[in-house]
């Protein structure tokens, strides 16, 4: 219909002139956040499932940081259990032409109990068990050593010939930073490679199907030695962890969006009804029913949903591809189609907002009544039925956050925080005012403060958006600074591990004789602390802190005659026998102090030690350090392998491959590589939050943008009164760069103050990392907010000076 | 003898203001022959434009009736004087109320696509035909910001003809316009009023432009006059 497509070129122009343009943009950020988070969200819950059960590769799994004891493994096949063993650890592998640090997993040939291995020799899949003589590697190691099917390989001591590669297995793991490519090899094959040694590290497991009363009762009967632990369906893993703190970053982000987006969309709405009040009546006075009315308003609302949903789809895919980039090594090449679900999510979640936001005015408008085109009314009757739309959002919320105090909090918080920031800087511009200031100073002075309730939701909505701004913006700087802070220019970037004490001494002479500056060797011994005083850590309370993982889990002990320089001792002395030294962060959280008697575990056996000094340790410096450091009449006697770092060029490759081919069973951690795929990641990570982060700000000051221009549009009348009244141009544009500079002066120092405090917070009790002050933050925000403002006031400036008439 | 056009009958209109009722008209009663043009002066908040606002169907008197072309308009509700004034009226308001996100030509069209006319040729002929008469051929795709206020009020007597109305109403439609510009629109109005035998209602407070009507009514006290 022709009158149709009259209505729709209208609304289209009646968007831009009318300024609902903000809330076209801001349902697109909306429409494009949810997408893209969604579709993430689900491709990385999707993959998880997709790998299921076999993620564990059986149906119960035991594992220990020593070799599977016999009585267990008797104890399950009596109770018709089906059982199969898996060693893993790490070594060195080589081709002919490169090498590279692997993890080794050795398997029997029931391998896996659960879930599916797939090997290939080429295309086609040929296996799905290993056998005794075969080697199947992962395809990213062939490449990466250069090698081929057919060809030999040395783990350790050890020479097998590649048999194919692997094409899918059971236990993925989700872990980002584990770069480490693996292999599997036979159980008969693993003594031959000599790197199952005493005290190298190996990580032993169990695979366990059966029963599940059995499997039950199998758990219950044994109990569990250091080191040890079960492993079912029900334990998160590690990994999946990882993903959910991901995600809650990134859904804090993107709620930060959705709120500023959200207020946007009201506030502009909200202008756009009040301002087409006239049009209304004047559009009823030439006889337009309701009817009409309805058609002509929901055309406007229709177009801005379908171009927000077009937009923002694209926009939100575009996003979810940089957000995925980081996590590309971990997921699989192949991703799974996500369907239509995150669309359908985004409409929910933009109807959601934007119908009560934009139909409570729109619907309000059609009352406005046909007489005001001649008589404007003191009071007009609108329709209050429109409200029930508050439910919409209101139930979404309870529906999908009813239970997740994160989210209530965070909205409590912010409306807290909006008083806050709307008192400190109403406070501001009060003590402001008590100064001496020239005329159109104090006139704008006086502005501000004669409307008290105004300015502050004015201040409060500027400092506060302006905040959530900087502190985008800052979190994702600050990450990223600390994580390539880890990778100073003279820190050591190799590391040489699993040193046997027979090989230590001849090592260290080749270290040093091809002049790599190292560091001291240092023994490791992996043992447990057990009591306190000859109080057993199981009775502490910090044993049952999910944060303190130490009383857990074995450690690497080492002993020495003199404590590392880079260690600042800041209790007691290193002196006297039987002593031991401490970690100052895991002496406080176990309540240990100088003379404290602590009992360890080495291989079952118990020995005692007098704590005589405490340190503090730079864990990110990347030098060896330990947390506990023995004297040397305690520990020197146990089996250790050693460990040595030291510093390599990049043109020294061939000495550090000439070391590893001396001896190939040190497994070496050259960093030198794995800084590059560090530095490679930190990129495509700071890549996808930069996005985010620019998202945010987009949202921010879209908002801040749209605050001013609707505060300034409604102070038309009033300068039309001053004009009137004889103000000249001059005066009154003075005053009102006065005004809204003080305005976007004092919102951007609250904001920079309100940034610091919180982003210190999130930083010490959120990401564990150091708080520092943004001195430029103080510039730049008030800057930020002096900018906005003056584009905003000269983009309307001239029409509220417009000549009178 | 021509026919009623509009006929009044002893019409009142109150308001509450602060809790009392404030009597704005006091039993007025006149009739309107189809084809006369009517002034209707008064002193400010006399209570012109709230007579005008109820012979046009925007408002409803308290008591009495009022009787539009044959319909009595202060029984029926909203919709049904909306439709009346889509069919039967024309505006033409002292601040030209012009849609700002609208052309010229559209502008004009409006009132015919608010009665339901979709023959978008025929509306854009009538349309620029019309704005031809009021001076502002080739202006057409100006936007209301692009013209100066007497131009605008040219598009807007373009808007209130072109539906071929048989009652027009006009609220103090020169009192935003510098002298020369006022004379030039009045001129064009009641040209434009004679060659379509529009009935016209006028309220204005200048005695000239009154004076060029064929009746004059005085609102005083909330009482209507008829003047000699």
């Amino acid at each position: 219909m022709k009158t149709n497509k009259m209505i729709i070129s209208w609304s289209w122009r009646e968007i831009w002139f009318g300024q609902l343009w903000p809330v076209m943009v801001a349902l697109t950020l909306i429409i494009a956040c949810v997408v893209a988070l969604s579709t993430l969200a689900l491709r990385v819950e999707k993959v998880m499932t997709n790998q299921g059960r076999s993620l564990l590769a059986a149906d119960l799994v035991f594992r220990s940081s020593n070799p599977i004891p016999n009585t267990l493994v008797e104890q399950a096949q009596k109770a018709g259990l089906t059982v199969s063993s898996q060693s893993r650890f790490q070594t060195m592998a080589f081709s002919d032409l490169k090498m590279q640090l692997v993890t080794v997993k050795s398997v029997e040939t029931n391998y896996p109990l659960r879930g599916v291995l797939n090997l290939t020799n080429n295309s086609e899949t040929v296996a799905h068990q290993v056998n005794p003589g075969e080697l199947w590697i992962s395809p990213r190691l062939l490449s990466l050593l250069d090698a081929k099917i057919g060809e030999t390989l040395a783990i350790g001591d050890a020479d097998l010939t590649i048999t194919g590669v692997i094409k899918d297995e059971p236990e993925l793991a989700y872990n980002p930073f584990n770069s480490i490519p693996n292999l599997f090899i036979h159980d008969a094959d693993l003594e031959k490679t000599g790197a199952v040694q005493v005290g190298s590290r190996v990580r032993y497991r169990l695979f366990i199907n059966g029963d599940l009363s059995a499997l039950a009762a199998l758990q219950q009967d044994y109990s569990l030695q250091a080191g040890e632990s079960w492993v079912d369906q029900n334990k998160e893993s590690r990994a999946a962890r990882l993903m959910g703190k991901a995600k809650q970053y990134l859904s804090l982000t993107i709620l930060m969006v959705i709120l500023m987006a959200a207020v946007t969309l009201i506030l502009t709405c909200l202008h756009y009804a009040r301002n087409r009040s006239e049009t209304v009546s004047m559009l009823k006075s030439m006889g337009a029913s309701r009817a009409w009315l309805r058609i002509w308003l929901s055309t406007q609302v229709l177009i801005m949903f379908v171009v927000a949903f077009v937009v923002g789809s694209v926009a939100g895919l575009l996003l979810e591809f940089l957000l995925r980039l980081p996590l590309a090594d971990i997921l699989p090449k192949q991703l799974p189609s996500v369907g239509l679900q995150p669309f359908m999510f985004a409409i929910g979640v933009a109807l959601c907002i934007g119908l009560p936001a934009l139909l409570i005015p729109l619907t309000r408008l059609l009352d406005a009544p046909a007489i005001n085109v001649i008589q404007q009314q003191a009071t007009t009757h609108y329709s209050k039925t429109s409200w029930w739309l508050l439910l919409l959002p209101i139930s979404a919320l309870i529906v999908f956050y009813g239970s997740n105090k994160l989210v209530w909090m965070v909205l409590v918080g912010l409306l807290v925080l909006f008083v806050l920031l709307a008192a400190l800087s109403y406070g501001l511009l009060k003590a402001l005012g008590k100064l001496k200031w020239g005329a159109a100073f104090s006139l704008a002075l006086s502005r501000i403060n004669r409307s008290p309730k105004n300015s502050m939701m004015q201040l409060a909505a500027l400092a506060g958006s302006l905040m959530l701004v900087a502190l985008i913006w800052l979190i994702k700087s600050d990450l990223l600074g600390d994580w390539q802070q880890t990778l100073a220019a003279d820190a050591p970037n190799v590391f040489a591990i699993n040193i046997s004490p027979e090989e230590q001494q001849g090592y260290l002479q080749q270290v040093d004789t091809l002049q790599l500056p190292r560091s001291d060797a240092f023994a490791i011994i992996r043992g447990r602390l057990t009591d306190i005083n000859a109080i057993s850590t199981t009775e502490l309370a910090a044993y049952e802190d999910k944060d303190v993982r130490i009383l857990k889990r074995e450690i690497n002990f080492t002993w020495a005659k003199q404590l590392p320089v880079y260690n600042e001792v800041v209790a007691g002395e290193w002196t006297g026998e039987k002593t031991v030294s401490i970690e100052q962060e895991v002496a406080s959280e176990l309540g240990i102090t100088l003379g404290d008697k602590l009992t360890f575990e080495v291989n079952s056996q118990p020995f005692t030690a007098t704590v005589n000094s405490i340190r503090a340790v730079e864990w990110q410096s990347l030098k060896p350090n330990f947390v506990f450091i023995f004297s040397e009449d305690v520990i020197a006697d146990l089996p250790a392998t050693w460990m040595v770092s030291f510093r390599a060029g990049q043109d020294q490759t061939p000495l550090v491959n000439q070391l590893a081919r001396s001896y190939p069973t040190v497994t070496l951690l050259d960093l030198r590589t794995m800084a590059d795929k560090i530095q490679g990641l930190l990129r495509q990570i700071s890549w996808s939050l930069t996005g985010l982060a620019a998202l945010g700000v987009m949202a921010g000051i879209l908002l801040i943008f749209t605050l001013l221009r609707l505060s300034l549009s409604e102070r038309k009348r009033e300068i039309t009164l001053y004009r009137t009244l004889g103000a000249s141009k001059k005066r009154i544009s003075h005053t009102l760069w006065a005004e809204y500079g003080l305005l976007a002066l004092s919102a951007g120092l609250v904001a920079a103050l309100a940034a610091e405090v919180i982003l210190a917070s999130l930083m010490t009790w959120g990401f564990e990392l150091p708080a520092q002050l943004h001195p430029s933050m103080w510039v730049v925000l008030p800057l930020l907010a002096v900018l906005v403002v003056s584009v905003s006031l000269s983009s309307v400036i001239k029409a509220l000076l417009k000549p009178l008439r | 003898m021509s026919q009623s056009i509009i006929s009044v009958k002893n019409i009142t209109k109150s308001v509450i203001s602060n809790d009392n009722e404030l009597s704005i008209l006091k039993g007025i009663s006149f009739n309107i022959n189809a084809g006369e043009s009517v002034a209707i002066m008064g002193t400010s908040g006399a209570g012109k434009s709230t007579l005008m606002s109820l012979l046009a169907g925007l408002d409803q008197p308290t008591s009495g009736s009022i009787t539009l072309l044959d319909s009595e308009i202060s029984a029926m509700d909203d919709e049904q004087r909306a439709k009346i004034r889509s069919e039967s009226i024309g505006f033409v308001f002292q601040n030209f109320l012009l849609i700002p996100s609208l052309n010229a030509l559209q502008n004009v069209t409006l009132p015919m696509v608010l009665r339901g006319n979709e023959d978008e040729a025929s509306n854009n002929q009538k349309a620029k035909q019309l704005l031809n008469e009021v001076g502002l051929s080739g202006r057409e795709t100006h936007l209301p910001t692009q013209l100066s206020g007497g131009e605008q009020q040219r598009v807007a007597l373009a808007r209130a003809f072109v539906t071929e109305p048989k009652v027009l109403f006009a609220d103090e439609p020169t009192g935003n316009l510098d002298q020369k510009t006022a004379q030039n629109i009045i001129e064009l109005l009641f040209k434009m009023n004679q060659e379509q035998g529009t009935t016209l209602i006028l309220v204005t407070h200048d005695a000239n432009l009154a004076k060029r009507c064929q009746r004059t009514l005085i609102i005083n006290d909330g009482q209507c006059q008829e003047s000699a």
